[in-house]
C-alpha cells in the first residue's frame, strides 16, 4: 500500500483536497502546470455572494 | 494557498504535468514531468530585480492578454511558490545565446539556464483530479465581435481589470481609448446553451456577471450595467437575495434577451442588438463596454490527461462520473472533483474536493472494514 | 504583571527586513534599524535582506541564542504569511513562540507610501516602536490540546446521513446513525424515479441500506431522537431517546444530516391534496400507478421566490421536468404544461434534459414574477410573459413545485448542538464559500438538505465532505489549538450571561454549580466578543490583553526621535 496521494491541479478544489489529506496525516504531492498554485480564483477580484476578495 | 504552501505534508510540484499512471488503487505509480523554471525555487524570493531589468516582453496569460509581461516574470504577486519563472519562448538567451541580464542582476544567484525537464516517479495510493476549467474561446462566437472590437471583453478579462493588482490597477477603462466606463452590457450564455458551441449551462456565469456589475458600481457610482440573460441561474444559498440586492441597491438592470449580435460605432462603442420581448421589436443599445460571459469548459489538456490516467470523459468533455457517485472516476482509486467533474461553483467544488479526499484516504488507510465487514444473517 | 515578571531583564531583539526592494526600495531600513537600537530594552538589532529566507531565519535563531534574547520583533511583511514561520524559528531556538511580535512595515507601510520615502520611514519607525512596546508585555503561552474520542455521531438517516455514516465506518471509526423515523431513507422513501437516468429510488435505497448493514462498527438507531448533547469537539456526551429507553454514548465528532421538509402549501393555488397536489404527492401516485389525468399543469415557484420566502429551492425545476417526462411516457396522449419563472437546469446534463423535455412535447410557459397563475375548477389561467397574452389551460391535475423548507424541529436541534441557523432557518455554515460543510463550532459538520436544498448527487458529495472533515480530528486522536483564547476572572464575573448569549461558537458557558462563566479553551476562537461585551471587564483574551494593547496604543502617540 502506497501511503501517499497525488492531487492533479492546484486550484481551489485541488488545494482543498490536498489540505484535507495532509491534515489526515498523509503525504500529498500537488501537481500544478502553471508556475504557481491558485488557479482561477487567483484571477478573480471578488466572489459571490459575499463579495469577499478571492485571494 | 498559503496553507498549502506551508503544510509539512504537502509537496508542491508546479510547472509539472502527469504523463502516465500505472498500477491499481492502493498501488499506483505516476510519472510526472517537472518542466524547467530556470530559477531555483529554494533561492528566489520574488524580489523583482530581474524583471525590472529584463528587456523582453511576452503576452501575459494571467492577465488574459490585457497587458504584457517580461520574459522573466512572477506569475502573480501573491503566488505560491513565490518565485520568478523564465518563459523560454520569449527569452532572448534561449533564442540567441545573448543577454542573461537577469542572472547578472540577481543577488541570490537563483537564475539557472541549465535546468531541464525532470521526470519524477511517485508511488501513491490514490489520485485526485482537480484540473478545473478554462473559458471557451470567445472569438469562436463570432457574432459578438470578440477580437475584432477592442471594447468587447470576456468576464475573466473584466475580473482582471477590476482587480486592484490587475493591469489597470482596478480602473474600469476602455481598451480603445482609456476612457472610464459608464455603461456596461453583460451578455450571458455566450457559447452556452447553444447547439453550435456548448449545449450545457456553465452554472456560475449568471451569478458572476451580477457580481461584476455590482463591483463596477462600487468602483464608480455612475456606472450603469445591463445583464442580457436567458434564465437567471441563481439556485444556490443566498443567490436569489444577491440578485435582488443587485437590483435594489446597485441599480443593475436585467434584460431578458439573448443578444443577436454586437456591432461597433465610429467611437468604438459596442452596440448590442437584441429583441425587446415586451415591446416586440429589435433594439440596439449603445454601451461603453461589452462583457461576454462565455461558456466555461474543462481545462485544455483534459483529453490528454484522461488518456494518461486511463479514465473516461463524458459526452460534454468533463471527467465521467456516475450521478450518484460524483467523485469517482471510471478507474478505481482515481477521483475527480470541482469544475473538472461538472460546472460547479466554489462551495460545491470545495465540498467535492473534501469528499474526494475522504475517498482517497479510505483507500490509503486500507479501508479495514472492507475485509472484516460481512455480518452474519 | 507579577513581581517576578517585573524583575525580568528584558532583552528584545529587533530584526528589520529589506524584503528585497519591497521594503528597502521605499523605506530607509538602516535608519529604522538605527532607531530600534535607541529604544529601551532593545538588546540587539539586525537587518536581513529576506527574514523569511534561510539566512534570515538563521540570523534570528542565532540572535536569540547568542544574545540571550527573551523577546523577538520582526519588522517585515504580513503576519498572515510568515508569523507561523517566525514563531517556529523562535521555538526552535528555545524561545516560547508567543514571545514573538510582528510589525508589518510592508503591506501597510512601504507598499502604500511608495512616493514618500520620508513618511514611509517615519511610519516604519512608529510601527517598530509600537511592536517593541507590545513585545515588552508579552507572556509565554502553551498550545491547548484535548484528546478526541474516535467515534462519530450522524444525525439523520437519509441519503446524506447514510453516505456520511458509511464513509466514516469504512475509515475504521465507530459510528452511531440516529434516525427519528422507523426506517432509514428520509425523503428517498417518498420518491419514485430519480433524475437524471430514471433509476428507481427503491433500488438506490435498498443498495444504501444494504451498505449500511455491512459494517459492524456502524450502529443504526431508529425511532431515536437526540435528547441532549454535552461537551465539545472530541468529547461529546450524547443522550438519545429510543423506544427502549435512553441511550448514552460518547462521540468525537457530529454530522448533522437531518434533511428538509417540503412546504405544506395550504392556501396556495387552491391546494387540496386531491386535484391540486405537490410534486412529492405526485411521486407517490406515480409509484402506485395512480396517475390518470391527461391534462396536467405544473406550477413552479409555488411558495418560493416570493416576499415571504425569497429563495429559490434549487431542485424543483429538474424535479418537475423529470416528472413531466415520466408522465409523457406513462400517457403519450397527455398534455403537460410547466408554468415557470425561469428554468433552473444548471449543470452538464440538465440542459439537454430540459431540451429533450421539449422534444417530448412538454410545454413550457413563462409567467411574470408578479403575476402568478390562477387555478380554478378544471383549468389554470396563466399570463404568457413572452406573448403578453393570457392562456387558459385545461387541467385535470395541478402539481405545485413547492420549495423545501427547514424542518420544524431544526431549531431545537440547533439549540441542543449550540450551532447557528441562517436567515431562512437552514443550518449556517462556517463560511458560505470555503467551508460549506463545517459549522463554525469545531467538531460539528453538516450535509444535504439541512444545509440547503440539494439533489441526491449533491447530497452525496456533501456527505463525503463532512465525513472527510470529521475524520481529521478522529484520525489525529487529538486536537490542538492556538492559546489565543478568552480567560475569565471568576472573582469579577457576576454570572450575567452576556458573554454566553453572544458567543458564536458556544465556547463560553455558565458553570452549573458556580454560575460563573467558563471558557472551553479548545472551541474558543479568541474573537473577543465576550471580552468586549463583559460589563465587569472580567474577561481578557490571551495575547491581546488590555495592557498589551494599551502599551501599543501609547507607543503610537510617542514622538519619533
Amino acid at each position: 500500500m502506497n501511503k501517499e496521494a497525488l492531487v492533479i491541479g492546484g486550484g481551489v478544489a485541488g488545494i482543498q483536497a490536498a489540505l484535507d489529506l495532509a491534515d489526515m496525516g498523509l503525504k500529498v504531492h500537488l501537481v500544478e502546470r502553471a508556475p504557481s498554485i491558485g488557479g482561477r480564483m487567483a484571477q478573480l477580484d471578488k466572489t459571490f455572494p459575499t463579495n469577499d476578495c478571492s485571494i | 494557498m498559503m496553507d498549502a504552501g506551508r503544510h509539512p505534508n504537502i509537496e508542491l510540484l508546479t510547472l509539472s504535468e502527469v504523463m502516465d499512471l500505472e498500477g491499481e488503487a492502493g498501488r499506483f505509480t505516476a510519472t510526472v514531468v517537472k518542466h524547467p523554471r530556470y530559477v531555483d525555487e529554494s533561492r528566489c524570493t520574488a524580489c523583482g530585480d530581474c524583471l525590472a531589468k529584463c528587456p523582453y516582453k511576452a503576452e501575459d496569460d494571467f492577465n488574459l492578454g490585457l497587458e504584457k509581461r517580461k520574459a522573466i516574470y512572477v506569475y502573480f504577486p501573491q503566488g505560491v511558490p513565490s518565485c520568478a519563472t523564465i518563459d523560454r519562448e520569449a527569452c532572448q538567451y534561449f533564442k540567441t545565446g545573448k543577454c542573461k541580464v537577469c542572472e547578472k542582476v540577481c543577488n541570490r544567484e537563483a537564475v539557472n539556464f541549465e535546468e531541464r525537464d525532470r521526470e519524477i516517479r511517485l508511488d501513491v495510493g490514490a489520485v485526485i483530479v482537480a484540473t478545473g476549467f478554462e473559458p471557451y474561446p470567445a472569438g469562436k462566437v463570432t457574432q459578438f465581435g470578440f477580437g475584432k472590437y477592442p471594447n468587447v471583453l470576456t468576464s475573466m478579462q473584466f475580473e482582471r481589470m477590476s482587480n486592484a493588482t490587475g493591469p489597470t490597477g482596478g480602473k474600469l477603462v476602455r481598451p480603445s481609448d482609456g476612457r472610464h466606463v459608464k455603461r456596461i452590457a453583460f451578455l450571458q450564455c455566450v457559447g452556452s446553451r447553444d447547439a453550435r458551441h456548448k449545449r450545457f449551462c456553465s452554472a456560475v456565469c449568471c451569478m458572476h456577471s451580477t457580481k461584476e456589475a455590482m463591483v463596477a458600481r462600487e468602483h464608480d457610482h455612475e456606472v450603469e450595467s445591463f445583464i442580457f440573460y436567458t434564465d437567471m441561474r441563481a439556485a444556490g444559498k443566498g443567490f436569489q437575495e444577491y440578485i435582488e440586492r443587485a437590483v435594489s441597491d446597485y441599480g443593475v438592470k436585467y434584460v431578458r434577451a439573448r443578444a443577436g449580435e454586437v456591432s461597433q460605432d465610429e467611437e468604438k462603442n459596442p452596440v448590442i442588438w437584441f429583441e425587446n420581448i415586451d415591446e416586440k421589436r429589435v433594439e440596439a443599445m449603445v454601451v461603453d463596454m461589452c462583457v461576454l460571459a462565455t461558456s466555461l469548459v474543462p481545462s485544455a489538456g483534459t483529453e490528454g490527461l484522461a488518456n494518461a490516467l486511463g479514465i473516461e470523459l463524458d459526452e460534454y468533455g468533463f471527467f465521467a462520473t456516475d450521478p450518484f457517485s460524483p467523485v469517482e472516476s471510471s478507474r478505481p482509486g482515481v477521483f475527480v472533483c470541482g469544475y473538472a467533474e461538472a460546472p460547479l461553483d466554489i462551495p460545491e467544488s470545495v465540498a467535492q474536493a473534501s469528499g474526494a479526499a475522504g475517498k482517497a484516504a479510505e483507500i490509503i488507510f486500507g479501508a479495514p472494514n472492507l475485509v472484516k465487514s460481512e455480518r452474519s444473517g | 504583571m507579577s513581581a517576578q515578571e517585573k524583575k525580568e531583564d528584558l532583552r528584545i531583539g529587533v530584526f528589520v527586513c529589506h524584503c528585497g526592494s519591497n521594503i528597502a526600495g521605499f523605506v530607509d531600513v538602516a535608519a529604522v534599524a538605527e532607531y530600534a537600537r535607541s529604544l529601551p530594552d532593545v538588546a540587539f538589532v539586525d537587518e536581513n535582506m529576506y527574514s523569511c529566507a534561510d539566512s534570515g531565519l538563521k540570523a534570528i535563531a542565532s540572535g536569540v541564542e547568542k544574545e540571550k534574547l527573551n523577546r523577538v520583533v520582526v519588522a517585515a511583511c504580513t503576519p498572515v504569511t510568515h508569523e507561523p514561520l517566525f514563531r517556529g524559528t523562535c521555538q526552535g531556538a528555545g524561545l516560547n513562540p508567543y514571545l514573538f511580535e510582528f510589525a508589518n512595515i510592508r503591506d501597510q507601510c512601504s507598499w502604500v507610501h511608495q512616493k514618500d520615502k520620508g513618511s514611509g520611514t517615519s511610519k516604519a519607525k512608529d510601527l517598530v516602536r509600537m511592536a517593541v512596546a507590545r513585545a515588552r508585555m508579552l507572556r509565554p503561552l502553551e498550545k491547548i490540546g484535548v484528546d478526541v474520542t474516535r467515534s462519530a455521531l450522524v444525525i439523520g438517516g437519509g441519503v446524506s446521513g447514510m453516505t456520511a455514516a458509511v464513509a466514516l465506518a469504512r475509515m475504521g471509526f465507530d459510528v452511531k446513525l440516529v434516525e427519528k423515523e422507523e426506517r432509514l431513507g428520509g425523503m428517498l422513501r417518498s420518491l419514485h424515479k430519480l433524475y437524471p437516468d430514471s433509476r428507481n429510488s427503491r433500488d438506490v435505497l435498498a443498495a444504501m441500506e444494504q451498505e449500511v448493514q455491512r459494517y459492524p462498527n456502524l450502529e443504526v438507531l431508529t425511532r431515536a431522537e437526540i435528547a441532549t448533547v454535552d461537551g465539545f469537539i472530541g468529547n461529546y456526551k450524547i443522550s438519545v431517546s429510543t423506544p427502549e429507553g435512553e441511550k448514552e454514548f460518547d462521540a468525537g465528532a457530529i454530522i448533522v444530516a437531518t434533511g428538509a421538509s417540503p412546504l405544506e402549501p395550504s392556501g396556495l393555488f387552491g391546494y387540496d391534496g386531491k386535484r391540486v397536489i405537490t410534486q412529492l404527492e405526485l411521486e407517490s401516485r406515480m409509484k402506485k400507478g395512480e396517475v390518470k389525468a391527461s391534462n396536467i399543469v405544473m406550477i413552479q415557484c409555488a411558495g418560493a421566490r416570493i416576499p415571504e420566502r425569497r429563495y429559490c429551492s434549487r431542485i424543483c425545476c429538474t424535479e418537475a421536468v423529470k416528472n413531466a417526462r415520466l408522465l409523457r411516457q406513462i400517457n403519450p396522449e397527455s398534455a403537460i404544461y410547466i408554468l415557470h419563472r425561469g428554468i433552473q437546469t444548471y449543470d452538464t446534463e440538465f440542459e439537454d434534459f430540459y431540451k429533450n423535455a421539449r422534444g417530448d412535447l412538454v410545454y413550457f410557459i413563462r409567467y411574470p414574477d408578479d403575476l402568478p397563475p390562477a387555478v380554478d375548477e378544471g383549468k389554470v389561467t396563466v399570463r404568457d410573459a413572452t406573448m403578453g397574452e393570457d392562456l387558459e389551460l385545461e387541467a385535470d391535475l395541478v402539481v405545485l413545485s413547492t420549495p423545501l423548507v427547514p424542518r420544524s424541529d431544526s431549531e431545537v436541534l440547533a439549540r441542543q448542538l449550540r450551532v447557528s441557523q441562517d436567515a431562512n432557518g437552514f443550518m449556517l455554515e462556517a463560511h458560505v464559500k470555503l467551508r460549506p460543510v463545517d459549522f463554525a463550532t469545531d467538531g460539528i459538520f453538516m450535509a444535504g438538505c439541512c444545509h440547503w436544498p440539494a439533489h441526491v448527487g449533491e447530497s452525496v458529495s456533501q456527505a463525503l465532505a463532512a465525513a472527510s472533515h470529521a475524520s481529521i480530528p478522529l484520525t489525529a486522536g487529538r486536537v490542538t489549538v492556538e492559546p489565543v483564547v478568552s480567560v475569565v476572572d471568576s472573582n469579577l464575573c457576576t454570572g450575567c450571561g452576556t458573554c454566553t448569549d453572544n458567543c458564536p461558537y458556544g465556547a463560553i458557558n455558565k458553570d452549573e454549580v458556580s454560575h460563573k462563566a467558563i471558557v472551553t479553551d479548545v472551541i474558543c476562537k479568541g474573537c473577543g466578543i465576550c471580552a468586549t461585551n463583559c460589563p465587569e471587564g472580567a474577561i481578557t483574551i490571551n495575547h491581546y490583553r488590555p495592557d498589551q494593547i494599551m502599551a501599543q496604543v501609547r507607543a503610537a502617540f510617542e514622538e519619533t526621535a
